[in-house]
């Protein structure tokens, strides 16, 4: 036991004395929200007025931008039979550490494909890349873009052993994101996301629904775009600091706004990073509600503009993403994502077992070899039970 | 009955092991069976499966509050997940240079060994080594239910062979002579298989 209890239990009695007034603070600040989103969901043209006007002001506003449907848009999941193959992607890796005997980097990719209504168990595919001589070691972010990028790749291949209508899930938003700051780190992004954008655009030309689904998502689009319709004119140049519904989430407005299996309006994403993504593979997202009415589970989807302008497969999309997460009963989940993470995942047993395969290979041909350091030595002591 | 490949050596003692299979494979072990591990030089040690499990995990468990499993989702849990059956199995002899035992054997197999059902001559040709000795270690068994065990044993043994069974049975009578309780206990499932 290391938390020094003493100090936990004086901030505790601090947060307790504080947590009636920021409930109340909460409470005023969500009918703030419902209030705006009452008198101008269906105000379309003006909202996106507003979001032009304070996107001059301040070129790294990250807000909601409304297209056709109203914001406060529900549609219940379609009575459509779900079609074709449903796909999932993971990925996980294993960072280089120099801590460690023998330095390396292991991204392990796992897709599994469903045919539904097939009565066949789902075929899985799994793709490990072991790499031990890359010049310069690659640092966790360059590991995160070459694991995004091999989810993709995966994603496609498997894609393409099927007929008809596709649909592939990955987890977490779809746009590509480790952007470094330095030199070295922003070029590597730059190729990568070159890269990204590329398959993206192969998936459109097959016709292939990507979708990244993001399970409670902490980013707040939409309350940002409502914070932004309060801001008057003389306002607009602090828009940075204009955060009247601070606290207040998407998740809860979708919460209180969707009934069970329903989606929300489709929006595009107003944000500077998002920018890269044109045309037919221009990012946009809804919310979807893959709980019931009482016990609302919201997630947010993206998704390409070919896929949010084809009513058909949008609505093969909801379905599908309801279906799946209805599987998984009391807490609603694609159960293809969960699937493709079971296979994905590289667990600590597995990275020892790899650790020591490594070191004997390179022991057994005469190479070279590090000591573990002492550092990493001593985590590895037993632990007192 | 004839040799199926049933799965794979989990853990292993002198006394017993755990073999584990994939549920795709769960059609050949049976509750009762004799099985044999190979281990080589004509050395090879028997047993009887004295339970099949199933183990659960987290998301099974989900998945049974769910309602409506479809078959896509069934069939991949039981052949694409990891989960295996693992059959827990009694050790009762072992053969070494053609010759069988009903002893405990010098070792026991080792992880991943292969772990075959045994076909009616090979059952034949166990259990009718010797005097069954066997027995003795199905009677001392603390885990598993040794009357139906041996209900489950005689039932699949002394199918083509019934002097054999009625050899058999007079045996555990004698054996058990000493222990109402136990003997009624045997005796009882045995009657369910008259």
């Amino acid at each position: 036991m290391t938390i020094n209890f003493q100090q936990i239990y004086t901030q505790l009695r601090q947060i307790g004395a504080n947590a009636s007034a920021q409930k109340k603070t909460l409470e005023e600040r969500r009918a703030l929200a419902l209030r705006l989103l009452n008198e101008r969901a269906a105000d379309l043209d003006a909202l996106r007025e507003k979001v032009e006007t304070a996107r001059a002001a301040d070129a790294s506003l990250r807000c909601a931008l409304p297209l056709t449907e109203p914001l406060d848009f529900h549609a219940p999941p379609p009575a459509a039979p779900l079609t074709g193959v449903i796909l999932a992607a993971d990925g996980s890796q294993i960072v280089p550490s120099r801590h460690k005997a023998a330095q390396y980097s292991l991204i392990n990719v796992g897709v599994i494909a469903l045919q539904v209504d097939s009565a066949q168990a789902p075929e899985i595919f799994i793709e490990s890349d072991l790499r031990y001589d890359d010049e310069d070691l690659p640092s966790e972010s360059q590991i995160a873009l070459r694991r995004d990028l091999a989810e993709r790749r995966n994603l496609l291949e498997a894609a393409e052993r099927y007929p008809g209508q596709k649909i592939s899930l990955t987890d977490g938003q779809l746009e590509l994101w480790g952007a470094g700051d330095d030199g070295e780190a922003r070029r590597e992004f730059e190729k990568s996301l070159q890269d990204y954008l590329r398959a993206l655009q192969t998936f459109h030309q097959k016709e292939i629904v990507s979708a990244g689904y993001i399970d409670k998502p902490a980013a707040s689009w939409l309350m940002r775009l409502l914070e932004v319709l309060t801001l008057s004119p003389d306002e607009l140049p602090d828009l940075k600091n204009h955060h009247p519904l601070r606290g207040v989430s998407d998740v809860w407005l979708m919460g209180r706004s969707l009934g069970a299996g329903e989606r929300s309006a489709v929006s595009a994403f107003q944000a500077r990073s998002a920018e890269k993504y044109t045309g037919d593979i221009a990012l946009h997202f809804f919310y979807i509600n893959v709980g019931d009415a009482r016990h609302p589970a919201i997630a947010r989807v993206d998704i390409p503009r070919w896929v949010a302008q084809d009513a058909a497969r949008l609505n093969q999309l909801h379905l599908a993403l309801v279906t799946q997460s209805r599987l998984m009963g009391a807490r609603p989940f694609p159960y293809l994502l969960h699937r493709a993470h079971e296979i994905a995942v590289v667990s600590q047993q597995e990275t020892a077992q790899v650790d020591q395969l490594l070191e004997l290979t390179l022991r057994q041909n005469n190479g070279e070899l590090d000591e573990i350091s002492g550092k990493q030595s001593a985590k590895e002591l037993p632990k007192r039970k | 009955m004839p040799t199926y490949e049933i799965g794979r050596l989990l853990r292993a003692g002198t006394t017993g092991f755990v073999a584990g299979c994939a549920v795709s494979q769960f059609d050949a072990p049976t509750f009762g069976a004799l099985v044999r591990a190979p281990l080589g030089g004509g050395y090879q040690v028997y047993g009887l499966i004295y339970d099949i499990h199933i183990e659960d995990d987290g998301l099974v468990r989900q998945l049974v509050t769910a309602g409506n499993i479809s078959a896509e989702v069934m069939r991949d849990n039981r052949e694409r997940r990891i989960v295996p059956v693992e059959m827990s199995v009694l050790t009762v002899g072992y053969e070494q240079n053609e010759q069988i035992f009903h002893l405990l054997p010098p070792r026991p197999p080792l992880s991943l060994d292969v772990i075959y059902s045994c076909d009616a001559a090979e059952v034949t040709r166990f259990a009718s080594a010797g005097r069954f000795g066997y027995f003795r270690h199905i009677l001392r068994a603390q885990d598993a239910p040794i009357g139906e065990l041996l209900a489950a044993h005689l039932q699949q043994t002394g199918q083509t062979n019934p002097a054999w069974r009625e050899a058999a049975t007079r045996e555990i009578i004698t054996l058990l002579r000493d222990d109402y309780p136990a003997l009624m206990g045997v005796l009882g499932a045995l009657g369910d298989i008259a």
